[in-house]
Protein backbone atom coordinates (compact mmCIF):
# COMPACT_ATOMS: atom_id res chain seq x y z
CA UNK A 1 0.00 0.00 0.00
CA UNK A 2 1.14 3.28 -0.71
CA UNK A 3 0.54 6.63 0.93
CA UNK A 4 1.04 9.92 1.03
CA UNK A 5 4.34 11.31 2.58
CA UNK A 6 3.30 12.74 5.92
CA UNK A 7 4.61 15.06 9.36
CA UNK A 8 3.69 12.77 11.73
CA UNK A 9 4.53 14.03 15.78
CA UNK A 10 4.19 11.44 18.04
CA UNK A 11 3.87 12.61 22.27
CA UNK A 12 5.20 9.64 24.59
CA UNK A 13 4.30 10.34 27.99
CA UNK A 14 6.80 8.28 30.25
CA UNK A 15 10.58 8.45 30.40
CA UNK A 16 11.79 6.62 26.71
CA UNK A 17 15.26 5.15 28.65
CA UNK A 18 13.17 2.91 30.81
CA UNK A 19 11.02 -0.09 28.76
CA UNK A 20 7.80 -0.22 29.10
CA UNK A 21 4.93 -1.51 26.79
CA UNK A 22 3.77 2.36 25.82
CA UNK A 23 7.80 3.27 24.81
CA UNK A 24 8.01 0.20 22.94
CA UNK A 25 4.56 0.33 20.86
CA UNK A 26 5.62 3.97 20.35
CA UNK A 27 9.27 2.80 18.80
CA UNK A 28 7.52 0.08 16.52
CA UNK A 29 5.02 2.45 15.17
CA UNK A 30 7.53 4.53 14.60
CA UNK A 31 9.60 2.38 12.45
CA UNK A 32 6.95 1.46 10.73
CA UNK A 33 5.76 4.52 9.72
CA UNK A 34 9.28 5.96 8.96
CA UNK A 35 9.89 3.00 6.57
CA UNK A 36 6.55 3.56 5.15
CA UNK A 37 7.93 7.01 4.00
CA UNK A 38 6.13 9.02 6.71
CA UNK A 39 8.38 11.77 8.56
CA UNK A 40 8.09 10.93 11.95
CA UNK A 41 9.45 12.92 15.08
CA UNK A 42 8.95 11.47 18.67
CA UNK A 43 8.57 13.83 21.72
CA UNK A 44 9.92 11.91 25.04
CA UNK A 45 11.14 12.79 28.54
CA UNK A 46 14.55 11.53 28.56
CA UNK A 47 17.30 11.08 31.00
CA UNK A 48 20.21 10.67 28.90
CA UNK A 49 20.43 12.39 25.39
CA UNK A 50 23.10 10.42 23.89
CA UNK A 51 21.78 6.91 22.61
CA UNK A 52 18.42 8.14 21.39
CA UNK A 53 16.90 7.00 17.91
CA UNK A 54 16.78 9.77 15.11
CA UNK A 55 13.35 10.24 15.73
CA UNK A 56 12.83 11.06 19.47
CA UNK A 57 13.36 14.62 20.75
CA UNK A 58 14.24 15.21 24.56
CA UNK A 59 11.25 17.27 26.27
CA UNK A 60 13.39 17.00 29.72
CA UNK A 61 14.37 15.05 32.29
CA UNK A 62 11.70 12.78 33.60
CA UNK A 63 9.98 12.63 37.35
CA UNK A 64 9.03 9.37 38.81
CA UNK A 65 5.73 9.20 40.97
CA UNK A 66 3.35 6.63 41.90
CA UNK A 67 0.96 6.13 39.49
CA UNK A 68 -1.28 3.26 38.92
CA UNK A 69 0.23 0.47 41.37
CA UNK A 70 3.94 1.24 39.60
CA UNK A 71 6.38 3.93 39.38
CA UNK A 72 5.88 5.97 36.27
CA UNK A 73 8.45 8.22 34.89
CA UNK A 74 6.42 10.94 33.52
CA UNK A 75 7.05 15.23 32.98
CA UNK A 76 5.51 18.52 33.12
CA UNK A 77 5.98 21.66 34.35
CA UNK A 78 6.00 25.20 32.56
CA UNK A 79 9.90 24.46 31.01
CA UNK A 80 8.55 21.16 29.39
CA UNK A 81 5.59 23.14 28.50
CA UNK A 82 7.48 25.70 26.60
CA UNK A 83 9.26 22.86 24.84
CA UNK A 84 6.20 21.04 23.75
CA UNK A 85 5.13 24.42 22.30
CA UNK A 86 8.11 25.32 20.65
CA UNK A 87 7.78 21.34 18.82
CA UNK A 88 4.56 21.87 18.01
CA UNK A 89 5.06 25.29 16.34
CA UNK A 90 8.46 24.23 14.65
CA UNK A 91 7.54 20.45 13.61
CA UNK A 92 5.03 21.58 10.89
CA UNK A 93 3.16 18.31 11.21
CA UNK A 94 0.37 17.02 9.76
CA UNK A 95 -0.96 15.26 12.72
CA UNK A 96 -0.31 14.58 16.37
CA UNK A 97 -0.56 11.20 17.73
CA UNK A 98 -0.89 11.34 21.59
CA UNK A 99 -0.26 8.78 24.12
CA UNK A 100 -2.03 8.64 27.44
CA UNK A 101 -3.44 11.90 27.20
CA UNK A 102 -5.01 11.64 30.32
CA UNK A 103 -2.46 10.89 32.47
CA UNK A 104 -0.12 14.69 34.00
CA UNK A 105 2.30 14.30 31.16
CA UNK A 106 3.85 16.01 28.70
CA UNK A 107 1.22 14.48 26.11
CA UNK A 108 -1.43 15.97 28.22
CA UNK A 109 0.08 19.61 27.78
CA UNK A 110 0.48 18.91 24.11
CA UNK A 111 -3.12 17.95 23.61
CA UNK A 112 -3.75 21.64 25.33
CA UNK A 113 -1.21 23.57 23.27
CA UNK A 114 -2.34 21.83 20.17
CA UNK A 115 -5.15 22.28 17.48
CA UNK A 116 -6.18 20.82 14.40
CA UNK A 117 -5.58 16.29 13.36
CA UNK A 118 -5.04 14.89 16.91
CA UNK A 119 -5.31 11.64 17.52
CA UNK A 120 -4.95 10.17 21.07
CA UNK A 121 -4.52 6.22 22.38
CA UNK A 122 -5.06 5.29 25.53
CA UNK A 123 -3.29 2.59 26.52
CA UNK A 124 -4.41 2.04 30.74
CA UNK A 125 -7.26 0.68 32.16
CA UNK A 126 -7.52 1.01 35.84
CA UNK A 127 -11.64 0.81 38.12
CA UNK A 128 -13.55 3.94 38.96
CA UNK A 129 -11.73 6.05 41.17
CA UNK A 130 -12.81 8.39 43.14
CA UNK A 131 -9.92 11.13 42.14
CA UNK A 132 -11.52 10.99 39.19
CA UNK A 133 -14.79 13.02 39.99
CA UNK A 134 -12.64 15.75 40.42
CA UNK A 135 -10.05 15.69 37.66
CA UNK A 136 -12.81 15.04 35.00
CA UNK A 137 -14.44 18.59 34.23
CA UNK A 138 -10.44 19.84 33.97
CA UNK A 139 -9.53 17.20 31.71
CA UNK A 140 -13.23 17.11 29.41
CA UNK A 141 -12.10 19.79 27.49
CA UNK A 142 -8.73 18.93 26.46
CA UNK A 143 -9.53 15.46 25.52
CA UNK A 144 -12.26 16.78 23.41
CA UNK A 145 -9.79 18.31 21.13
CA UNK A 146 -8.99 14.61 20.03
CA UNK A 147 -10.51 14.33 16.85
CA UNK A 148 -10.34 10.77 16.94
CA UNK A 149 -9.43 8.50 20.58
CA UNK A 150 -7.91 5.30 20.04
CA UNK A 151 -7.94 2.52 23.08
CA UNK A 152 -5.38 -0.75 23.02
CA UNK A 153 -8.27 -2.94 24.39
CA UNK A 154 -11.63 -3.22 25.45
CA UNK A 155 -10.84 -2.94 29.02
CA UNK A 156 -8.43 0.51 28.40
CA UNK A 157 -11.92 1.86 26.47
CA UNK A 158 -14.27 0.79 28.77
CA UNK A 159 -12.21 2.70 31.29
CA UNK A 160 -12.42 5.88 29.18
CA UNK A 161 -16.28 5.52 28.89
CA UNK A 162 -16.26 5.67 32.47
CA UNK A 163 -14.30 8.21 33.41
CA UNK A 164 -14.10 10.33 30.83
CA UNK A 165 -17.82 9.71 28.81
CA UNK A 166 -16.55 9.51 25.48
CA UNK A 167 -15.84 6.31 23.16
CA UNK A 168 -13.09 5.00 21.15
CA UNK A 169 -12.15 3.00 18.37
CA UNK A 170 -10.21 -0.41 19.51
CA UNK A 171 -6.38 -0.95 17.74
CA UNK A 172 -4.75 -3.73 19.70
CA UNK A 173 -1.25 -3.36 20.02
CA UNK A 174 1.25 -4.51 17.92
CA UNK A 175 3.81 -7.14 17.90
CA UNK A 176 6.14 -8.84 15.29
CA UNK A 177 4.11 -12.01 14.82
CA UNK A 178 6.20 -13.24 12.21
CA UNK A 179 9.34 -12.72 13.41
CA UNK A 180 8.62 -14.44 16.74
CA UNK A 181 7.04 -17.47 15.03
CA UNK A 182 10.39 -18.47 13.98
CA UNK A 183 11.90 -19.19 17.08
CA UNK A 184 14.37 -22.06 17.53
CA UNK A 185 13.93 -24.72 20.04
CA UNK A 186 16.81 -24.16 22.60
CA UNK A 187 17.20 -27.67 25.21
CA UNK A 188 18.57 -25.40 28.47
CA UNK A 189 15.14 -24.11 28.21
CA UNK A 190 12.95 -27.24 26.94
CA UNK A 191 10.98 -29.33 29.65
CA UNK A 192 8.84 -28.93 32.46
CA UNK A 193 10.07 -25.30 32.58
CA UNK A 194 7.73 -22.54 33.55
CA UNK A 195 8.62 -19.06 32.06
CA UNK A 196 7.91 -15.35 33.21
CA UNK A 197 9.12 -12.30 31.12
CA UNK A 198 9.13 -8.98 32.91
CA UNK A 199 9.90 -6.58 35.75
CA UNK A 200 9.48 -9.51 38.22
CA UNK A 201 9.71 -7.41 41.35
CA UNK A 202 6.85 -5.58 40.64
CA UNK A 203 4.35 -6.70 43.00
CA UNK A 204 1.22 -6.86 40.44
CA UNK A 205 3.33 -8.68 37.97
CA UNK A 206 2.07 -11.39 40.81
CA UNK A 207 5.30 -13.57 40.44
CA UNK A 208 4.66 -14.29 44.17
CA UNK A 209 1.64 -15.98 43.51
CA UNK A 210 3.62 -18.29 41.23
CA UNK A 211 6.34 -18.84 44.44
CA UNK A 212 3.09 -20.13 46.39
CA UNK A 213 2.25 -22.17 44.04
CA UNK A 214 5.64 -24.01 43.67
CA UNK A 215 5.36 -26.34 46.55
CA UNK A 216 2.02 -27.62 45.23
CA UNK A 217 3.36 -28.27 41.58
CA UNK A 218 6.61 -29.72 42.44
CA UNK A 219 4.67 -32.52 44.41
CA UNK A 220 2.79 -33.26 40.83
CA UNK A 221 5.62 -32.67 38.53
CA UNK A 222 9.22 -33.12 40.55
CA UNK A 223 11.63 -31.46 38.02
CA UNK A 224 9.75 -28.42 37.29
CA UNK A 225 12.25 -25.03 36.73
CA UNK A 226 10.98 -21.65 36.48
CA UNK A 227 13.39 -19.09 34.47
CA UNK A 228 12.49 -15.37 35.20
CA UNK A 229 13.62 -13.28 31.83
CA UNK A 230 13.61 -9.41 32.49
CA UNK A 231 15.68 -6.46 34.59
CA UNK A 232 15.49 -6.45 38.51
CA UNK A 233 17.42 -7.63 41.46
CA UNK A 234 17.54 -11.35 41.54
CA UNK A 235 19.17 -11.87 44.63
CA UNK A 236 16.73 -9.34 46.44
CA UNK A 237 13.65 -11.37 45.02
CA UNK A 238 14.94 -14.73 45.76
CA UNK A 239 15.15 -13.11 49.57
CA UNK A 240 11.54 -13.15 49.69
CA UNK A 241 11.59 -16.60 48.14
CA UNK A 242 12.03 -19.78 50.87
CA UNK A 243 15.30 -20.95 50.31
CA UNK A 244 14.97 -24.62 49.97
CA UNK A 245 13.18 -23.42 46.00
CA UNK A 246 15.69 -21.46 45.58
CA UNK A 247 17.39 -24.00 43.31
CA UNK A 248 14.34 -23.91 41.37
CA UNK A 249 14.91 -19.97 40.16
CA UNK A 250 17.25 -19.24 36.97
CA UNK A 251 17.41 -16.04 36.20
CA UNK A 252 18.61 -14.35 32.20
CA UNK A 253 18.39 -10.35 33.20
CA UNK A 254 17.04 -8.60 29.76
CA UNK A 255 17.15 -10.71 26.95
CA UNK A 256 17.10 -9.76 23.09
CA UNK A 257 14.29 -9.82 20.51
CA UNK A 258 15.83 -13.23 19.28
CA UNK A 259 16.65 -14.65 22.64
CA UNK A 260 12.88 -14.01 23.80
CA UNK A 261 11.21 -15.60 20.28
CA UNK A 262 13.54 -18.66 21.17
CA UNK A 263 12.50 -18.75 25.03
CA UNK A 264 8.72 -18.10 24.15
CA UNK A 265 9.22 -20.87 21.67
CA UNK A 266 11.10 -23.32 24.06
CA UNK A 267 9.65 -23.55 27.57
CA UNK A 268 6.78 -25.51 29.16
CA UNK A 269 4.26 -23.10 29.73
CA UNK A 270 4.35 -19.21 30.38
CA UNK A 271 3.07 -18.03 32.95
CA UNK A 272 1.33 -14.33 33.44
CA UNK A 273 -0.06 -14.38 36.95
CA UNK A 274 -0.60 -10.40 37.02
CA UNK A 275 -2.75 -9.59 39.67
CA UNK A 276 -4.21 -6.22 37.91
CA UNK A 277 -3.36 -2.52 36.16
CA UNK A 278 -2.76 -4.40 32.52
CA UNK A 279 -4.81 -3.57 29.75
CA UNK A 280 -3.92 -5.38 27.19
CA UNK A 281 -0.98 -7.68 28.06
CA UNK A 282 1.21 -7.37 25.16
CA UNK A 283 3.89 -10.30 26.68
CA UNK A 284 0.97 -12.44 26.43
CA UNK A 285 0.07 -11.94 22.42
CA UNK A 286 3.80 -12.01 22.22
CA UNK A 287 3.80 -15.83 23.88
CA UNK A 288 1.44 -16.88 21.80
CA UNK A 289 2.90 -15.77 18.31
CA UNK A 290 6.23 -17.82 19.29
CA UNK A 291 4.09 -20.61 20.30
CA UNK A 292 3.84 -20.86 23.99
CA UNK A 293 1.41 -22.40 26.09
CA UNK A 294 0.10 -19.76 28.64
CA UNK A 295 -1.18 -19.68 31.58
CA UNK A 296 -2.73 -15.97 32.94
CA UNK A 297 -4.98 -15.14 35.42
CA UNK A 298 -8.45 -14.04 35.18
CA UNK A 299 -8.19 -10.07 34.98
CA UNK A 300 -10.70 -8.75 31.96
CA UNK A 301 -7.78 -7.85 29.96
CA UNK A 302 -6.28 -11.08 30.01
CA UNK A 303 -9.70 -12.68 29.56
CA UNK A 304 -10.07 -10.77 26.88
CA UNK A 305 -7.37 -11.47 24.77
CA UNK A 306 -7.26 -15.23 25.23
CA UNK A 307 -11.12 -15.49 24.32
CA UNK A 308 -11.61 -16.42 27.89
CA UNK A 309 -9.49 -19.59 27.91
CA UNK A 310 -9.75 -20.70 24.07
CA UNK A 311 -6.16 -19.40 23.73
CA UNK A 312 -4.93 -20.27 27.13
CA UNK A 313 -5.39 -21.74 30.53
CA UNK A 314 -7.05 -19.04 33.28
CA UNK A 315 -6.55 -19.27 36.50
CA UNK A 316 -8.80 -17.31 39.19
CA UNK A 317 -6.49 -14.01 40.05
CA UNK A 318 -4.37 -14.18 43.18
CA UNK A 319 -5.13 -17.86 43.91
CA UNK A 320 -2.31 -19.86 44.43
CA UNK A 321 -3.63 -23.21 44.36
CA UNK A 322 -6.00 -22.05 41.13
CA UNK A 323 -2.52 -21.28 39.54
CA UNK A 324 -0.87 -24.97 40.94
CA UNK A 325 -3.99 -26.53 39.43
CA UNK A 326 -3.94 -24.82 35.95
CA UNK A 327 -0.11 -25.63 35.59
CA UNK A 328 0.24 -29.25 36.07
CA UNK A 329 -3.00 -29.86 34.36
CA UNK A 330 -0.79 -28.25 31.42
CA UNK A 331 2.24 -30.01 31.83
CA UNK A 332 0.75 -33.30 32.09
CA UNK A 333 -1.41 -33.29 29.27
CA UNK A 334 0.52 -33.25 25.99
CA UNK A 335 -2.24 -33.34 23.66
CA UNK A 336 -4.58 -30.00 24.87
CA UNK A 337 -0.83 -28.02 25.14
CA UNK A 338 0.05 -28.59 21.65
CA UNK A 339 -3.52 -27.32 20.18
CA UNK A 340 -3.59 -24.32 22.33
CA UNK A 341 0.17 -23.72 21.40
CA UNK A 342 -1.06 -24.39 17.44
CA UNK A 343 -4.50 -22.08 17.63
CA UNK A 344 -2.60 -19.13 19.65
CA UNK A 345 -0.22 -19.12 16.80
CA UNK A 346 -2.56 -18.44 14.21
CA UNK A 347 -4.94 -16.18 16.41
CA UNK A 348 -1.88 -13.96 17.27
CA UNK A 349 -1.48 -13.00 13.38
CA UNK A 350 -4.59 -10.38 14.52
CA UNK A 351 -1.56 -8.67 16.25
CA UNK A 352 0.78 -8.12 13.75
CA UNK A 353 2.25 -4.62 13.17
CA UNK A 354 1.36 -4.66 9.25
CA UNK A 355 -2.12 -5.35 10.33
CA UNK A 356 -1.85 -2.89 13.65
CA UNK A 357 -0.43 -0.26 12.18
CA UNK A 358 -2.57 -0.07 8.72
CA UNK A 359 -5.75 0.00 11.30
CA UNK A 360 -3.87 3.11 12.83
CA UNK A 361 -3.29 5.17 9.72
CA UNK A 362 -6.82 4.45 9.05
CA UNK A 363 -7.52 6.45 11.67
CA UNK A 364 -4.96 8.90 11.44
CA UNK A 365 -6.48 9.06 7.38
CA UNK A 366 -10.02 10.33 9.06
CA UNK A 367 -8.65 12.46 11.47
CA UNK A 368 -6.52 14.88 8.84
CA UNK A 369 -10.16 15.14 6.74
CA UNK A 370 -10.53 18.90 6.55
CA UNK A 371 -8.69 19.79 9.57
CA UNK A 372 -5.52 21.10 7.47
CA UNK A 373 -1.79 21.41 9.84
CA UNK A 374 -1.55 21.02 13.35
CA UNK A 375 -1.10 24.51 14.72
CA UNK A 376 -0.98 25.83 18.50
CA UNK A 377 -4.43 26.99 19.72
CA UNK A 378 -5.56 30.18 19.49
CA UNK A 379 -5.27 30.60 23.54
CA UNK A 380 -1.83 29.90 23.09
CA UNK A 381 -0.71 32.18 20.22
CA UNK A 382 -1.98 35.12 21.77
CA UNK A 383 -0.33 34.50 24.97
CA UNK A 384 2.70 34.35 22.52
CA UNK A 385 2.45 37.23 21.01
CA UNK A 386 1.88 39.03 24.54
CA UNK A 387 5.29 37.66 25.26
CA UNK A 388 6.73 38.82 22.58
CA UNK A 389 7.81 35.01 21.31
CA UNK B 1 -12.14 53.37 41.97
CA UNK B 2 -12.83 51.56 45.25
CA UNK B 3 -11.25 48.02 45.55
CA UNK B 4 -14.91 46.80 45.08
CA UNK B 5 -15.55 48.07 41.75
CA UNK B 6 -12.10 46.48 40.71
CA UNK B 7 -12.96 42.96 42.02
CA UNK B 8 -16.53 43.33 40.38
CA UNK B 9 -14.55 44.55 36.76
CA UNK B 10 -12.19 41.62 37.12
CA UNK B 11 -14.76 38.93 38.11
CA UNK B 12 -16.53 40.42 34.84
CA UNK B 13 -13.38 40.14 32.16
CA UNK B 14 -12.73 36.14 33.92
CA UNK B 15 -16.57 35.38 33.11
CA UNK B 16 -16.36 36.61 29.57
CA UNK B 17 -13.07 35.04 29.09
CA UNK B 18 -14.67 32.01 29.93
CA UNK B 19 -18.16 32.67 27.89
CA UNK B 20 -15.07 32.98 24.78
CA UNK B 21 -13.53 29.99 26.18
CA UNK B 22 -16.79 28.21 26.07
CA UNK B 23 -17.41 29.76 22.60
CA UNK B 24 -14.14 28.91 20.91
CA UNK B 25 -14.90 24.68 22.07
CA UNK B 26 -18.16 24.64 21.19
CA UNK B 27 -16.95 26.26 17.52
CA UNK B 28 -14.44 23.46 17.16
CA UNK B 29 -17.10 20.86 18.42
CA UNK B 30 -19.27 22.05 15.31
CA UNK B 31 -16.66 21.98 12.68
CA UNK B 32 -15.78 18.66 13.70
CA UNK B 33 -19.28 17.66 13.18
CA UNK B 34 -19.40 18.71 9.81
CA UNK B 35 -15.57 17.14 8.94
CA UNK B 36 -16.46 13.76 9.81
CA UNK B 37 -19.97 13.59 8.46
CA UNK B 38 -18.49 15.10 5.61
CA UNK B 39 -15.72 12.34 5.72
CA UNK B 40 -18.82 9.61 6.45
CA UNK B 41 -20.56 10.43 3.40
CA UNK B 42 -17.38 10.40 1.39
CA UNK B 43 -17.30 6.91 2.15
CA UNK B 44 -20.81 5.93 1.95
CA UNK B 45 -20.91 7.00 -1.65
CA UNK B 46 -17.94 5.67 -2.31
CA UNK B 47 -19.31 2.20 -0.93
CA UNK B 48 -22.40 2.76 -3.27
CA UNK B 49 -20.16 3.35 -6.14
CA UNK B 50 -18.66 0.04 -5.90
CA UNK B 51 -21.57 -1.53 -4.75
CA UNK B 52 -23.03 -0.77 -8.50
CA UNK B 53 -19.46 -2.05 -9.82
CA UNK B 54 -20.25 -5.03 -8.06
CA UNK B 55 -23.50 -5.44 -9.47
CA UNK B 56 -22.42 -4.82 -13.14
CA UNK B 57 -19.81 -7.76 -12.47
CA UNK B 58 -19.69 -11.49 -12.38
CA UNK B 59 -20.04 -11.57 -8.46
CA UNK B 60 -23.74 -10.45 -8.28
CA UNK B 61 -26.44 -13.04 -10.39
CA UNK B 62 -29.06 -11.35 -11.93
CA UNK B 63 -31.33 -10.85 -9.14
CA UNK B 64 -28.82 -9.59 -6.39
CA UNK B 65 -28.05 -7.34 -9.28
CA UNK B 66 -31.56 -5.71 -9.49
CA UNK B 67 -31.54 -5.49 -5.81
CA UNK B 68 -28.20 -4.24 -5.18
CA UNK B 69 -28.45 -1.61 -8.23
CA UNK B 70 -31.71 -0.59 -6.58
CA UNK B 71 -30.37 -0.22 -2.92
CA UNK B 72 -27.10 1.24 -4.21
CA UNK B 73 -29.57 4.38 -5.72
CA UNK B 74 -31.31 4.79 -3.21
CA UNK B 75 -29.05 5.46 -0.94
CA UNK B 76 -27.31 8.05 -3.05
CA UNK B 77 -30.18 9.77 -3.60
CA UNK B 78 -32.14 9.51 -0.26
CA UNK B 79 -33.02 12.69 1.39
CA UNK B 80 -30.90 13.65 4.51
CA UNK B 81 -33.82 12.05 6.51
CA UNK B 82 -34.47 8.72 4.42
CA UNK B 83 -30.46 8.51 4.42
CA UNK B 84 -29.85 6.17 7.32
CA UNK B 85 -32.59 3.74 6.36
CA UNK B 86 -31.15 3.43 2.81
CA UNK B 87 -27.47 3.12 3.64
CA UNK B 88 -28.83 0.13 6.54
CA UNK B 89 -30.72 -1.02 3.39
CA UNK B 90 -27.43 -1.42 0.83
CA UNK B 91 -25.49 -2.61 4.37
CA UNK B 92 -27.58 -5.35 4.67
CA UNK B 93 -27.97 -6.66 0.48
CA UNK B 94 -24.11 -6.11 0.37
CA UNK B 95 -23.63 -8.36 3.67
CA UNK B 96 -26.20 -10.86 2.33
CA UNK B 97 -24.31 -11.41 -1.18
CA UNK B 98 -20.52 -11.07 1.27
CA UNK B 99 -21.61 -14.37 2.72
CA UNK B 100 -22.68 -16.47 -0.51
CA UNK B 101 -19.74 -15.03 -2.61
CA UNK B 102 -16.46 -16.25 -0.61
CA UNK B 103 -15.72 -18.61 -3.31
CA UNK B 104 -14.83 -16.25 -6.29
CA UNK B 105 -12.23 -16.67 -8.48
CA UNK B 106 -11.79 -14.08 -11.04
CA UNK B 107 -8.97 -11.43 -10.12
CA UNK B 108 -11.32 -8.15 -11.09
CA UNK B 109 -13.97 -9.66 -8.60
CA UNK B 110 -11.13 -10.48 -5.76
CA UNK B 111 -10.23 -6.61 -5.75
CA UNK B 112 -13.74 -5.70 -5.96
CA UNK B 113 -14.17 -7.85 -2.78
CA UNK B 114 -11.09 -6.39 -0.93
CA UNK B 115 -11.58 -3.17 -1.89
CA UNK B 116 -15.30 -3.06 -0.61
CA UNK B 117 -14.36 -4.82 2.80
CA UNK B 118 -11.42 -2.38 3.27
CA UNK B 119 -14.19 0.54 2.88
CA UNK B 120 -16.39 -1.25 5.68
CA UNK B 121 -13.51 -1.14 8.23
CA UNK B 122 -12.85 2.16 7.17
CA UNK B 123 -16.80 3.51 7.29
CA UNK B 124 -17.19 1.48 10.84
CA UNK B 125 -13.89 3.81 11.71
CA UNK B 126 -15.89 6.68 10.83
CA UNK B 127 -19.40 5.83 12.12
CA UNK B 128 -17.59 6.04 15.47
CA UNK B 129 -15.99 9.22 14.79
CA UNK B 130 -19.02 10.74 13.86
CA UNK B 131 -21.42 9.52 16.47
CA UNK B 132 -19.00 10.93 19.15
CA UNK B 133 -18.75 14.31 17.72
CA UNK B 134 -22.83 14.63 17.44
CA UNK B 135 -23.54 13.36 21.08
CA UNK B 136 -20.41 15.34 21.99
CA UNK B 137 -22.15 18.78 20.60
CA UNK B 138 -25.63 17.69 21.82
CA UNK B 139 -24.14 17.28 25.45
CA UNK B 140 -22.27 20.75 25.57
CA UNK B 141 -24.89 22.58 24.06
CA UNK B 142 -27.57 21.72 26.17
CA UNK B 143 -25.75 23.48 29.45
CA UNK B 144 -27.41 26.24 30.84
CA UNK B 145 -24.81 28.46 30.31
CA UNK B 146 -24.43 27.73 26.54
CA UNK B 147 -28.33 28.37 25.80
CA UNK B 148 -28.84 31.16 28.36
CA UNK B 149 -26.14 33.33 26.53
CA UNK B 150 -26.86 32.23 23.15
CA UNK B 151 -22.96 30.82 22.20
CA UNK B 152 -24.53 28.73 19.66
CA UNK B 153 -25.25 31.07 17.47
CA UNK B 154 -27.41 29.99 14.57
CA UNK B 155 -25.56 26.58 14.31
CA UNK B 156 -27.99 23.92 13.68
CA UNK B 157 -27.90 21.23 16.19
CA UNK B 158 -26.33 18.22 14.77
CA UNK B 159 -28.95 15.12 14.36
CA UNK B 160 -28.08 11.80 15.68
CA UNK B 161 -27.75 9.95 12.54
CA UNK B 162 -28.93 6.36 13.28
CA UNK B 163 -26.65 3.52 12.18
CA UNK B 164 -26.70 -0.14 12.42
CA UNK B 165 -23.39 -1.01 13.35
CA UNK B 166 -24.05 -4.72 12.87
CA UNK B 167 -25.21 -4.91 9.50
CA UNK B 168 -21.86 -3.31 8.56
Amino acid sequence: MTFDRKRIGIVCPYGWDTPGGVQAHIADLATFLISQGHHVSVLAPTSEEANLPDYVVSAGKPISIPYNGAVARILFGPIAFSRVKSWIAQGDFDLLHLHEPAIPSISLLACFAAEGPLVGTFHASAKRQKAIFAIGPILEPVIEKLTARIAVSEAARETLTEHLETDAVVVPNGIYARRLAQGSLNPQWEGNSIGFIGRFQEPRKGLSILVDALPAIIGEVPDIRIIVAGPGDAEEFLEGVPSHLHSRFSFLGRISEQEKADFLHSIGVYVAPNTGGESFGIILAEALAAGAAVVASDIPAFQALLGNGKYGSLFASEDSSSLAESITALLKDRKTREQLKLDGKVYAQNFDWDEVANRIYDVYEMAMVGLGKVTLSSENRGWNKFLGK
Amino acid sequence: MNFKSLLLLFLIAIFAWYLSFLATRLDRLHHRVETSWANLDGLLQRRAAIAIEIARSEIADPASSLLLTFAAHQARDASVKDRSQAETGLSGTLGILLETSETMQGAIEQELLRELSDLNEKIKVAISLHVESVNRTQLIRSKWIIRTFRLAGRAPLPVTYEFEADVL
